[in-house]
């Protein structure tokens, strides 16, 4: 390689040159890099999944007294493309008249609850709870979760929610 | 504090030597604008594998969900229409850049001098980026990639001996399925990256190997200067040009996006620009003759322009003093190039072919306008529409379809239903084209709604055909009776009415017990008076299904679209009391 003539104006140069070509490479870099991150995070932070609906569990008197019955609802996810319908597990307790419904999901880290000897009873971590929902040991740090139902022309509607997990409080996330 | 952090580095990585040895490559003749092609390519290729890799972060490789995937990425996703844009004019820019490339290369001789396999590589790469156009074509799985792969992989089975087994192979089975798009997919987003990874490294490494030809007038032989800053800066700036008209490119017009593929259609499939020669060229060879210009002829110019610097041995390299090679490659060039216009202008000739085009192109830009909708996903029972029971004979065909097909909701005599409108006069007095109908009745131009008509997929192109042409003809109920009959003693089949006597075959009458009045009234118009099947499917033995025991078919009554039932069948009834679904429920279970 042959020493150009005059250094100084050429190192000049050199460095000015530079610095412009730094410049569109950070100008593309942001562009592309901006428009990504916005592509990437869209989902992350949008509200996915809508209020769900009441749905139909079945007739209240098909359902045994004085034991944890398990049914299953139909929820139905925004997840980008496409509108996703799944099933859910829930546990119902019926006295009578009276109904209480716990969502399957473990309050602790998302397993599905079994219904035990004395109650009910994760398969993951060991949570357990008595037979009315209540904590009785494990890492969970709540009750069961329950959810809303009501019964119309003796039929039981439930509204299935999600809620935080691994918190004292019962909370919905929205 | 960064020095000190630089120097840490350096000593640990000898990232300093690295840089020099890519900024301190020595250019023979200085630096040039016309050296930016290479740099450009490679810039390009960097965007692309970027822009690509995120595209599949929401793209779902199968037939079925294609093209809402990438319908999602266009019109909802904040971005995705940038990112798709950059990614598919990108794909032009780089066989733009690749063509410049290669014919600068040629015509001012830089492949010789021991530089071999520099050409070679490059050669292959431009073959390279042709697969990665042919592969990406297919993936939105729009009727444009469905009907372009379709002739593309045709004229691959042309191919004697090899070609039907490799056009198998390479669909994945005789049609194109979603197999085909699969392996599309795999081949688009790894195997051809793979590969290219390798060709353009290799490529950069025997460029540096031999070093830039330099001019070739030679009269700046003895003037050198270092790739960093100068030549970096033209690159650079090149390059931010491209970017710059991608990017208005990709915001103002839009990286295309027609609607689903549908095989039924009769879309006009254009390849892209630069599949254009190779289609132009098909159409002066007989069918038998198609390998000529799809394979012989670009397959002779590969390999004499492949084996050529083991030829051209002379040390000459100005384009003036090789006419020879100089007119042949701009005649390659210009022939190429005059094959497009030629193409453009016969479609733009044929008044029938324009008037296709336009539409289609109207359609397209309407569906990327419209809104996006999600796909409905669950499980669902897929629909089926056994054919009606047609009594009588039947001599007009259309009659036959429609009796099938659309008198449970239009009517006996097409004047209206208790679902669905009136038809008669209804094409003619709305405008409607031949064309549409063809489409609204496949349900391709429709987006589902909860009282839309169902889609008839099932009708073939010429069935509908015929539907559509009687349709636009209809002015009286009269027509729908047989020739010479009148309407009062015409032979047509009854169709079942809501709350009809049961079926009246006296063994089953026996057998099964006489479906509930609630059925009668609000299931029986779709699913039969004896639950057979009419419109909608048979129940009987539905309990035995999955999903639809008599306490799923309870909730199914409540929320169909629960249990991922779609149009036509209701979302719910809300007219019938919980003694009425129970006593369908429990008829329905007898069913057997």
């Amino acid at each position: 390689m042959s020493k150009p003539s005059n250094s100084a104006h050429v190192s000049d140069r050199r460095s000015f040159l530079g610095k412009i070509t730094g410049l569109i490479a950070a100008f593309v870099a942001a562009v592309v890099g901006v428009a990504t991150g916005k592509y990437a995070l869209y989902p992350a932070f949008r509200k996915m999944s809508e209020e769900q609906n009441w749905q139909v569990v079945c007739p209240l008197e098909d359902i045994p007294e004085h034991e944890p019955v398990k049914r299953s609802v139909v929820i139905s996810q925004d997840a980008g493309w496409g509108r996703f319908n799944s099933q859910r597990l829930i546990w119902i307790l019926r006295d009578g008249s009276r109904v209480v419904v716990f969502s399957a999901t473990c309050p602790h880290l998302g397993c599905t609850v079994n219904a035990a000897s004395n109650g009910f009873m994760c398969p993951c971590h060991g949570s357990a709870w008595t037979g009315d929902g209540q904590r009785l040991g494990g890492p969970t740090l709540r009750a069961l979760d329950t959810l809303d139902h009501r019964i119309e022309e003796g039929v039981l509607k439930v509204k299935y929610e999600f809620f935080k997990q691994s918190i004292a409080e019962k909370e919905i996330i929205s | 504090m960064w020095k000190k952090l630089y120097s840490w580095l350096d000593e640990r990585t000898g990232v300093e030597g690295l840089i020099r040895k890519i900024n301190d490559e020595p250019i023979r003749g200085g630096a040039r604008w016309s050296y930016v092609f290479g740099s450009g390519i490679l810039l390009l290729l960097v965007l692309q594998f970027f822009t690509g890799i995120f595209l599949t972060m929401y793209y779902a490789p199968t037939s079925d969900h294609a093209h809402a995937s990438v319908a999602f990425i266009q019109k909802a996703v904040s971005g995705g229409a940038l990112l798709r844009g950059l990614h598919y004019y990108g794909s032009s820019a780089i066989i733009i850049l690749a063509i410049l490339h290669f014919a600068q290369t040629f015509l001012f001789g830089a492949y010789k001098e021991r530089r071999e396999l520099l050409w070679i590589s490059g050669l292959l790469m431009l073959l390279l980026v042709l697969a990665f156009g042919f592969t990406g074509y297919l993936l939105p799985w729009t009727q444009e990639a469905y009907f372009g792969t379709k002739v593309g992989t045709s004229i691959m089975g042309e191919v004697p001996a090899g070609g039907p087994l490799m056009q198998r192979i390479m669909l994945g089975g005789r049609e194109i399925t979603t197999l085909t798009l699969s392996r599309f997919f795999t081949l688009h987003v790894w195997l051809l990256p793979l590969l290219l990874i390798l060709l353009a490294g290799s490529h950069v490494a025997f460029f540096r190997r031999s070093g830039p030809a330099g001019p070739y007038h030679h009269r700046d032989d003895a003037r050198t200067e270092l790739f960093y800053p100068r030549q970096v800066f033209l690159d650079a700036l090149v390059f931010l040009l491209i970017f710059i008209v991608l990017i208005v490119l990709s915001l103002n017009l839009k990286a295309p996006l027609g609607q689903q593929a549908d095989p039924t259609t009769d879309y006009l499939a254009r390849p892209p620009w630069y599949f254009l020669p190779l289609f132009e060229l098909l159409k002066y060879f007989p069918g038998n003759m198609t390998l000529v210009p799809a394979v012989v002829l670009p397959g002779i110019a590969f390999i004499v322009l492949a084996v050529l610097p083991f030829f051209d041995r002379k040390e000459e390299r100005h384009p003036l003093r090789r006419p020879v090679a100089t007119v042949l490659m701009l005649l390659g060039l210009f022939g190429s190039g005059g094959l497009v216009i030629l193409s453009k202008y016969q479609d733009g000739m044929n008044p029938d072919l324009r008037a296709k085009i336009e539409s289609q192109r109207r359609e397209e830009l309407a569906y990327l306008d419209a809104p996006f909708q999600p796909e409905e996903i669950g499980r669902s029972l897929p629909i089926e529409v056994p054919m009606v029971q047609v009594e009588g004979n039947m001599r007009n065909p259309v009659l036959k379809i429609y009796f099938a097909n659309c008198a449970n909701c239009h009517g006996r005599d097409a004047s209206g239903g208790a679902l669905g409108p009136s038809l008669i006069r209804l094409a003619s007095s709305r405008h409607l084209s031949r064309d549409f109908l063809l489409k609204y009745i496949s349900g391709h131009v429709r987006e589902p709604s909860p009282d839309s008509m169902p889609r008839f997929q099932q009708l073939s192109l010429d069935q509908r055909g015929e539907l559509a042409d009687w349709l636009l003809n209809l002015r009286s109920p009269d027509q729908l009776s047989e020739p010479g009959e009148t309407a009062a003693q015409s032979s047509l089949p009854s169709v079942p009415k809501p709350a009809a006597a049961p079926s009246q075959g006296p063994k089953k009458a026996a057998e099964i017990p006489r479906a509930p009045e609630a059925f009668l009234k609000t299931c029986a118009f779709c699913h039969g008076n004896d639950a057979g099947g009419n419109i909608g499917p048979s129940l009987v033995g539905i309990t035995a299904k999955p999903e639809r025991s008599p306490e799923d078919l309870l909730k199914l009554l409540d929320d169909s679209r629960a249990y991922g039932l779609k149009d036509p069948m209701p979302a719910n009834f809300p007219k019938l009391s919980v003694d009425d679904k129970k006593a369908i429920v429990d008829w329905l279970s007898k069913l057997q």
